[in-house]
């Protein structure tokens, strides 16, 4: 009896659903329509009025500036050891300082072990933010302006660069550890700081190694082109080369990027497989 | 004398919340196996917390060896829990470290910031704890990795753990709850065995009547809270019983 009741009161109508599906499939449409006049319009607007139709000529003049670029430049390879080690010291000594930075971060930044949450979780929020809302050229440039031409500037903008991305991982990662054993280790009588480095530490490290590993790999891509603005590295070597207009010499400089950036893939798959 | 003692305690979570505890009161003395039995839910697990202050009582008194734990200080409450072992049910070993540092994380009331970061444990401590997990029956794995153990072998981890402190008091919150029926009662036979010959009560939470019955010499029933029994085991009839778990049954 009482079922029948429940019943009747919840069922609904075939008409409700089909008005509310026909409903739903008109609201579908009008946004489809909407995104792409606004496709439609960025066309026109950013590439067809917007793109020198003239200089760039026929479809084959267009293959022949690309064609340019085909050829390496052998006389340049022995200049470009010494950059090539510089970009590679740039990203693992800048990941190195985004490590020691990111500790505080990260600190303040995890909600369940921030010391005091009103004050010092923002700033560990803010100093994640700061650092990944900037782009590392903006950075470079920035510490270029502070510190002058060189490797050192280079070493800062990866370094504050890597902060957001190592240091929110990092916290999630705290954020969410086990609480069992920290109630063991905190009924032994030990104090924070031991809770810290017994019961929160062993149980984030291989997350917060392998995040380390991964961003440093990117740190490589990004001390290779932070030259661009003088800071250093294989960017400088780049940027003369095309100043100079000597495509081959281009293409070289690409060509080494690539060969570290591989050598780093290849040393992070190591250690991420020995350590973790 | 009494071990422990436990006054009129309650406990709310949050200042909205019902309370978990209503007013709880109890003895656990110097050679007492003490059980507190009840079904999921009853407060087993927030009372047993409230004794070394991982859960914070909102009033009543907890006494122990005569020094009242409510209302002391950090510094102090940290020296009392070196006095008081503690094994649970999920074991929370460390998985990452070793069986012969899990043991040893024990000791991290006596040991100082610097050596904890490296450590390093005095000799003395080291020969404890091998002998500790010689009699828990795993002094072959003391170089494995805590993930790499059965459920039984971590929990003997645990006990061995709870026992290098040198305790006064054992606290067992559920400790066969993870674990086999035959290997539950491995394990509380080994508990009760090194209780008995450390001379250390115990307070243990337990659902299983069976095992409560079985090794314990004192039981207590709570049910929402509020204490249903309290009396020597042999006083524990069916019609009590029924009334603790009344709850359960329907």
């Amino acid at each position: 009896m009482k079922s029948d009741q429940l019943l009747t009161k919840t069922a609904i109508n075939v008409d409700d659903i089909l008005v509310k599906r026909n409903r739903d499939k008109v609201s579908h449409s009008i946004f489809f329509m909407v995104i792409m006049a606004l496709v439609l319009w960025s066309v026109n607007v950013t590439i067809i009025e917007d793109t020198d139709w003239e200089r760039m000529g026929s479809l084959g003049e267009v293959l022949a500036s690309a064609g340019r670029f085909i050829g390496v430049d052998f006389s340049l390879i022995p200049n470009l050891l010494e950059p090539a080690i510089e970009t590679f010291m740039i990203s693992c000594l800048g990941t190195l300082l985004g490590v020691i930075i990111c500790i505080p971060a990260t600190w303040f930044g995890a909600l369940n072990i921030t010391p005091f949450k009103p004050i010092t979780y923002p700033i560990g929020r803010f100093m994640m933010t700061i650092s990944r809302s900037i782009h590392e050229i903006v950075w470079a440039l920035f510490f270029v302006a502070v510190l002058g031409l060189g490797a050192l500037p280079g070493i800062f903008a990866i370094g504050v660069r890597s902060v957001g991305f190592i240091a929110k991982m990092s916290a999630e990662a705290i954020e969410d550890i086990k609480l069992g054993p920290i109630e063991a280790i905190r009924a032994t009588g030990a104090n924070r700081f031991q809770v810290l480095l017994y019961a929160i530490l062993p149980q984030v490290i291989p997350q917060v190694i392998g995040v380390i590993l991964f961003e440093w790999e990117i740190n490589i891509r990004r001390s290779a082109i932070l030259g661009l603005v003088g800071a250093g590295g294989l960017g400088l070597v780049f940027f003369r080369q095309m100043n100079t207009y000597n495509y081959h010499g281009v293409t070289t400089v690409i060509l080494a990027i690539l060969v570290i950036i591989i050598f780093g893939e290849i040393v992070s798959h190591f250690s991420r497989k020995r350590m973790i | 004398m009494s071990v422990l003692e436990v006054n009129e305690l309650r406990v709310r979570y949050n200042a909205g919340s019902p309370e978990i505890l209503k007013g709880i009161n109890f003895e656990v003395g110097e050679n007492d196996f003490f059980a507190i039995i009840g079904p999921s839910g009853a407060g087993k697990s927030t009372l047993i917390r409230c004794i070394n202050r991982l859960v914070e009582p909102n009033s009543g008194k907890i006494y122990f060896k005569g020094n009242e734990i409510t209302g002391m200080s950090n510094r102090k409450l940290r020296i009392i829990r070196r006095d008081i072992g503690m094994i649970f049910q999920e074991f929370n070993l460390i998985d990452r470290m070793s069986v012969m540092d899990n043991v040893l994380s024990g000791r991290l009331g006596y040991t100082g910031n610097l050596r904890s970061f490296f450590k390093i444990f005095p000799r003395k401590e080291i020969e404890k704890a091998l002998n500790l997990l010689d009699r828990v029956g795993l002094s072959d794995q003391v170089d494995k990795r805590a993930d790499e153990l059965s459920g039984g072998q971590r929990q003997r981890v645990g006990i061995a753990r709870a026992l290098i402190q040198g305790p006064k008091l054992l606290l067992l919150d559920e400790p066969t709850s993870s674990l086999d029926p035959k290997i539950s009662r491995e394990i509380m036979s080994l508990i009760k065995e090194m209780a008995t010959e450390l001379n250390v009560p115990c307070l243990c939470n337990i659902h299983d009547v069976q095992l409560a019955m079985e090794f314990c010499n004192k039981i207590i029933g709570i049910k929402d809270g509020v204490k249903m029994f309290d009396g020597s085991t042999e006083s524990l009839n069916k019609q009590k019983l029924d009334e603790i778990y009344l709850m359960e049954v329907l």
